[in-house]
């Protein structure tokens, strides 16, 4: 990350999004809305005095709503570019009129209330799509109780409570009363792999869930993790030891049934009623806290932005790609990587963006005779 | 002109399509629709199957 936003070649547009795409055959101009942050990006040193003063309140989106931000406010500490951004629909003097706090206190001068939005426009010879993923939100499967069981989480939820930079600064307390959860519940295949919503198997779930319960044990060596399962899809480099690993030597459990129902008692424990195919059983499980494995999802916007590009979807609005020459979108010029053109994790994401650059490469020596 | 091309997305793979075909020597516009790069990545703490920090 740091190496994009040093490298003299990359120029980052931020807080920006695509608005067209005219021309053909390696000439095309490409039409960007830069948004207006209300912040000069070149003035702006981050240094926070402007959130310590603001009195504008809103949901943090990148700790998955699990806290509160500033009107004002840093994206994540080590974006880039570090700079702050004002969000115009909780800012006080943008919903009410009066306060420039913000503006009184930044010693550089770097807020801009007149700052508007503008569209520019930038001769481009190709284009790589890699606008990645958004979760599902698990709140109409209302037999997971999400949104209604407090202690029923996602697992980019649970992502930010262990991360030493979230919310909780890495303890696993729990969002009913704060408690440390020691007994946890992960539920695989939450949207995915199911008819009704996600047909498509997320890829990522089984593997991301074990690491999960991993980590909760180093946090505590006394906790239990129990993970629910339809089949394990560990499927790549290292994961089947990377399973054996964590029953034998952290002992997570596992067990194979899909969750029917989720409960809770008069603590909030949420109590998960499952179908242990193993033993042809019904059984409940009490626990402290749930994380739902939710399906993964194309961006939010992806599929009106392949409409806007020219490039056509599968029915879940992932990129559909040529089976030939993977990273070719269905019009020439405009190619496609990670988790857009469908599930893939990380490393997948890597070598599929390496292959996108060199398909970009390869199509302006053709086209533009470079 | 310099050869160009626009990457949309600043997570992993927009970044990773970025450094490289910046080290061939083309011009690069990496577009992100947040306030900052970094994507969902950004947002785990360990990565499987090494445990490794995201970023």
């Amino acid at each position: 990350m740091l190496d994009a936003g040093r490298h003299p070649k990359i120029r980052i547009l931020a807080y920006s999004e695509v608005e067209g795409l005219k021309g053909r055959d390696g000439n095309f101009e490409i039409k960007i809305r830069r948004k207006a942050r209300y912040v000069k990006e070149d003035v702006c040193n981050a240094c926070g005095m402007c959130v310590t003063k603001c009195p504008g309140r809103a949901l943090d989106a990148f700790d998955m709503g699990l806290r509160k931000r500033t009107a004002i406010y840093l994206y994540f500490s080590q974006g880039i570019p570090a700079v702050m951004t004002i969000d115009p629909e909780h800012c006080i003097y943008f919903t009410k009129g009066r306060c420039r706090t913000c503006e009184k206190v930044c010693d550089k001068g770097a807020i801009d209330f007149e700052m508007k939005a503008r569209v520019e426009t930038y001769p481009v010879n190709a284009v790589i799509l890699a606008t990645g993923l958004d979760i599902l939100d698990p709140s109409h499967l209302t037999h997971y109780g999400y949104g209604k069981l407090k202690n029923v989480i996602t697992g980019l939820q649970y992502e930010r409570l262990i991360n030493a930079t979230g919310p909780t600064g890495g303890h696993l307390e729990r969002p009913s009363d704060g408690k440390l959860a020691k007994k946890v519940a992960y539920v695989q295949c939450v949207g995915s792999r199911d008819l009704n919503n996600c047909a498509y198997c997320s890829s990522v779930c089984c593997m991301y869930s074990i690491k999960d319960a991993m980590l909760a044990r180093e946090h505590d060596p006394e906790s239990d993790s129990y993970i629910f399962h339809t089949d394990l899809r560990n499927v790549g480099k290292w994961f089947q030891k990377y399973e054996k690993r964590a029953r034998e030597e952290y002992g997570v459990n596992f067990i194979r049934g899909r969750v029917a129902q989720i409960e809770e008692d008069e603590e909030c424990n949420p109590i998960v009623w499952y179908e242990d195919t193993r033993l042809q059983e019904v059984k409940a499980l009490k626990v402290e806290m749930v994380v739902l494995a939710t399906a993964a999802t194309p961006a939010k916007g992806a599929r009106g932005l392949a409409r806007l590009l020219g490039v056509r979807t599968d029915p879940y609005g992932f990129i559909q790609t040529k089976p030939d020459e993977p990273a070719d979108t269905s019009r020439p010029g405009i190619f496609a990587c990670g988790f857009c053109k469908g599930p893939c994790d990380i490393p997948e994401a890597v070598s599929q963006a390496s292959a996108a650059a060199e398909r970009v490469a390869a199509f302006i020596s053709q086209t533009a005779g470079v | 002109m310099e050869p160009r091309a626009a990457v949309i997305g600043g997570g992993i793979g927009g970044i990773q399509a970025a450094l490289d075909l910046a080290e061939m020597g083309i011009e690069v516009l990496l577009v992100e629709k947040q306030p900052s790069i970094g994507g969902v990545m950004a947002q785990l703490d360990k990565t499987f199957p090494t445990n490794d920090c995201s970023i």
